[in-house]
């Protein structure tokens, strides 16, 4: 146990989390050089693309240390992004340390600040990390005056490295095996394993991921999992390098996994605790907290035949993310979907990209919701986070909406900027403290319901990319809430109707109005598209019967262009959906709602 | 042929020749177009003789003796005069032996109009003088990217009009972001007095592939809303009919019916034409075809003595159909029912007894017993119009 060290890498987005995690294994021999892929640890295409880590995935490597000892080296590595926060509080307690790693241009970041009281809640030994210290524009000695003043940190204990060219990349390991505590733990104790992650293997079924805290687990023990009181038999254990490594058993301070006949990680929750059944613990460990979603949209397949094709889509991907909930939904204009659950705008859009790119479908979200808490006349407090089943307004006694503390750190010149965007998005208790002399961090208590809506975007242009933003789930709190419908030639078009603050929805639906005045096909007449609260008109845009394109030039002859687009046309009119008299194509849903979804 | 009649109006087919040199390439332009020096220009135009005489070899009986040959692009008025020369000499011998009749068109921009230009085109046989004005507004002229003042159109346009061509047309855009119905009002104002014998007017399009296109996709270049569009499609309708230039074309204006542009008509009408250099489309009555766009590639096709076609098309009864209301809804005579019940065999009225009835009473279309012709407004939604007709 005393070669062991467990240890995460924590980081603001971009900071080249994996890029050193990378290095590092590298480093220590855990894989070949032609292997090597960059990013190595976020294997899924849209991780690789983003460069954001959003499953964790855990390497153990052998380091042979300058004092001459070898020791195992356990990297948990941690999802780079809020909306997985519950991720990284489990892998967290997995570890007894952590390097926070801070990019020597961008400096400390909210998410680095969010990071680092997160592992201080933990007991975790840091190590600061200035990353990047190649680059020009890298600043060393600010950053080191940040970890100081912002973080609180000696800056003097702060390794300097760079990932990249491979720079300081020992001094981390190093830093590792003497500054990070081993693990403690009885292993003659009742086994007591943490499971802080889990995958899914198409012929094993679940591997779940474990810390073990004392005790050992071994192949055909009795496995019982603490909080879902589930018994499964011990398959298999082992180590991760880059393939599964067996061993006879897990011990006290391992990192490793355990595969025991789960055929779904719904059957498991993350942050349950393994023991033996016949010899249990006499406590789970902390941490057994469900991951809830809180944020809501349906997804229709814009293709009706391709629904049958979501279903299983969706089937398959809930195997490997618990935290993805649905349920069938249907809309009047858009067929048949699901209403999904996620954990936060990232994480809808993840699964969006995943379902698109690795099954082939192309798909429509209606506007994203939260969940509102609607306290009807009778005293009963209801959950609704689908317009669809909002009730009568007249049976409505109050309703609540969930709020966040947001923390947004950026260089004081943007200071008057991002507290108009805050008071925009309606941010109580709006405050900032000075984290140097030219750095702020300002904190505001806001709706979540407002940073669904191109809140990033618009935090980005405001202190042109230098503004993070960071936040954590607060309360309900009581709200002025209206459903607003639209409606194309008097009619309502159900996948657009929203739930939304009154103060705002009059701009709502006007963005709607126009969006979808300039995407529905020009008409032969003209038709008008309104905004609604209840039978109140609130916005209107009109659709004007007139196409450009007639003017265009029948060119040098090219009549077959011309033919084409209105043979499309005329195709395109058996995929549109009828609303009142007129059709709306799938494309004018997508338009409108793909401009809601911020990044 | 599967007992497909030709279009009644007995015509000679046409000829067209893509020169697609331009001293630069315009902002909003999505044309085969490219720029090149004297040498390229050479070099191209050895290719498109060689082309002509090519095709001429084995000529199908659609193309023999046209009685339109028209020079577009690009900017044909670039050419020097030898080069230009050299091309109508070989159009000339290889098409039009006995023809003499052939009307000549020729597109050119106002910086190329100069007396002696003029003197060498009209010594060449150019009938129609088609002017790429685009406008008579210098702030439209620099948005645009033009290489021309609205003076120097000005002053082209008089020396056109002075130097005897049976027509001169003038090519105007309208809708730019920053148009209102003033502003436009002074650009048509300006080309009334300059009393050309046919206008053409287009709307700006802004293409994907193009300066526009791009700028538009990082939002630094914003449409003008539909609706200001629409105004200025009605009012230049309007306004250029009550100044002598009704509309025979939803683009096109000519002072009397002689004055139209015999060639664009052979494409609405389904007339056969040829078209030579890279882009350029040939349709010989059933099928359609089109050369490689880009012009490297179909000099290097063409002087390896391989064909320059990138793709054709055979025409259904029902393209051939369809295409006969789109482009017929496009033009004031609108479509011909009898012509139309000959060649596809049903009533078009009577097919669409619904949609026709449905467009007449929103003030679309007229309906007589001979034609179906669109209104103004009709024509405002030309596409839609046609899309709407069932046709199969």
């Amino acid at each position: 146990m005393e070669s062991i060290r467990n240890f995460c890498i924590i980081a603001h987005i971009d900071h080249g989390k994996s890029t050193l995690a990378d290095r590092l294994i590298q480093r220590c021999g855990g894989v070949e050089e032609r292997e090597f892929r960059d990013q190595l640890l976020d294997s899924m295409d849209i991780e690789r693309e983003r460069g954001i880590t959003i499953k964790s995935n855990t390497i153990t490597l052998p380091y042979q240390a300058k004092d001459g000892q070898t020791y195992q080296l356990n990297l948990i590595d941690t999802p780079g992004h809020v909306d997985f926060s519950h991720e990284v509080r489990r892998s967290l307690m997995s570890c007894e340390g952590a390097l926070l790693l801070i990019d020597a241009s961008q400096g400390v970041e909210a998410q680095t600040v969010a990071n680092l009281y997160l592992a201080l809640e933990y007991d975790l030994e840091i190590i600061p990390v200035i990353n990047k210290i190649d680059l020009p524009s890298a600043d060393i000695e600010r950053v080191q005056e940040e970890i100081d003043s912002d973080l609180g940190l000696d800056p003097f204990e702060a390794v300097l490295c760079s990932a990249k060219t491979g720079e300081g990349v020992d001094e981390v390991l190093e830093a590792i095996v003497q500054r990070l505590p081993a693990p403690l733990g009885d292993p003659a104790a009742p086994p007591q394993a943490l499971i802080f992650d889990a995958q899914y293997d198409m012929y094993r079924g679940v591997v779940m991921l474990c810390r073990v805290k004392q005790g050992a687990l071994k192949v055909r023990q009795q496995a019982l999992l603490m909080h879902t009181e589930k018994e499964y038999e011990i398959e298999e254990v082992g180590m991760l390098q880059l393939e599964r490594v067996k061993l006879d058993q897990l011990q006290a301070g391992a990192v490793g996994y355990v595969i025991a006949g789960v055929k779904s990680v719904r059957d498991i929750t993350i942050g349950d605790t393994l023991t033996d059944a016949k010899n249990p613990a006499d406590e789970p460990l902390p941490g057994y907290k469900e991951a809830k979603p809180v944020v809501f949209s349906s997804v229709y397949p814009i293709g009706t035949d391709e629904y049958e094709d979501l279903t299983k889509a969706l089937e398959k991907l809930s195997l490997n993310d618990a935290a993805l909930i649905y349920e069938k939904d249907s809309s009047a204009a858009l067929g048949f979907g699901f209403r999904c659950g996620f954990l936060g705008l990232l994480h809808l859009e993840v699964v969006q990209e995943r379902l698109e790119r690795e099954y082939g479908l192309s798909l429509i979200l209606s506007a994203p919701s939260v969940r509102y808490h609607v306290t009807l006349e009778g005293g009963e407090m209801i959950e609704v986070d689908n317009p669809s089943f909002y009730p009568d307004p007249s049976e409505i006694q109050s309703a609540s909406e969930p709020y966040i503390k947001s923390s947004i750190m950026m260089p004081e010149r943007y200071v008057g900027p991002v507290m108009e965007l805050c008071r925009e998005r309606r941010g109580q208790q709006t405050t900032f403290r000075y984290l140097s002399r030219d750095r702020v961090e300002l904190t505001s208590e806001m709706p979540l319901a407002e940073v669904l809506f191109d809140f990033y975007d618009r935090l980005k242009t405001v202190t042109q990319g230098y503004g993070s933003f960071d936040y954590e789930m607060l309360d309900y709190r009581e709200t002025d809430l209206v459903k607003v419908d639209i409606l194309v030639n008097h009619e309502p078009v159900d996948a657009l109707s929203q739930l939304t603050h009154a103060d705002l929805a009059r701009r709502r639906a006007l963005h709607y109005c126009e969006r979808l005045a300039e995407t529905i096909p020009r008409q032969q007449f003209k038709i008008p598209i309104q905004g609604a609260i209840g039978g109140k008109i609130i916005a209107r845009a009109t659709i004007n019967a007139y196409r450009k394109d007639v003017t265009a030039k029948c060119y040098g002859g090219d009549i077959t262009r011309k033919r084409k687009l209105i043979e499309k046309q005329k195709a395109g009119k058996k995929r549109m959906k009828m609303v009142g008299s007129v059709e709306i194509p799938q494309s004018a849903f997508v338009a409108v709602l793909k401009s809601e979804v911020g990044k | 042929m599967t007992g497909l009649q030709a279009p009644t109006e007995a015509a000679s087919p046409g000829l067209y020749l893509h020169l697609p040199f331009c001293s630069a390439i315009c902002p909003y332009c999505d044309f085969a177009v490219r720029v090149g020096d004297r040498e390229r220009q050479r070099r191209f135009v050895e290719t498109l003789v060689r082309e002509i005489q090519t095709v001429t070899e084995d000529l199908p009986p659609a193309f023999q003796s046209p009685d339109t040959v028209y020079f577009g692009g690009g900017t044909p008025s670039l050419l020097d005069t030898r080069q230009l020369e050299r091309i109508f000499f070989w159009t000339a011998k290889e098409f039009l032996p006995t023809q003499d009749q052939a009307r000549v068109f020729l597109e050119a921009n106002p910086e190329d109009v100069s007396r002696s230009s003029v003197k060498s085109w009209l010594r060449l046989g150019v009938d129609f003088l088609s002017l790429g004005v685009q406008s008579f507004d210098d702030r439209d002229l620099a948005f645009l990217g033009r290489r021309h003042k609205a003076a120097d159109a000005r002053r082209a346009v008089r020396l056109a009009a002075a130097g005897g061509f049976e027509t001169v047309s003038v090519d105007l855009i309208y809708g730019l972001p920053h148009h209102d119905l003033e502003s436009w009002r002074r650009t048509l104002e300006t080309a009334v007095e300059l009393s050309p014998d046919h206008l053409s007017c287009y709307e700006l399009e802004i293409h994907q592939r193009t300066v526009f296109g791009k700028r538009h996709a990082r939002g630094e270049l914003v449409e003008l809303g539909q609706k200001r569009q629409a105004e200025l499609f009605l009012f230049t309708h309007r306004w250029l009919a009550d100044h002598g230039y009704p509309a025979y074309e939803v683009s096109n204006f000519a002072r009397s019916d002689g004055q139209q542009s015999r060639h664009n008509r052979k494409y609405w009408r389904h007339v056969p034409y040829l078209g030579l250099g890279p882009s350029a489309h040939s349709f010989d009555g059933r099928r359609r075809w089109w050369n490689e766009r880009s012009s490297p590639r179909w000099q290097k096709l063409i002087r390896s003595g391989r064909s320059a076609i990138a793709g054709s098309e055979e025409l259904s009864d029902q393209d051939l159909a369809l295409e006969t209301v789109l482009l017929g809804l496009r033009t004031a005579a609108g479509v011909d029912r009898a012509d139309f019940h000959r060649r596809f065999g049903f009533d078009l009225v009577e097919r669409n007894r619904r949609g026709v009835d449905e467009a007449r009473e929103r003030g679309l279309l007229q309906v007589s017993s001979e034609r179906l012709i669109p209104t103004l407004e009709g024509w405002a939604v030309a596409d839609g119009l046609a899309a709407s007709f069932e046709i199969d």
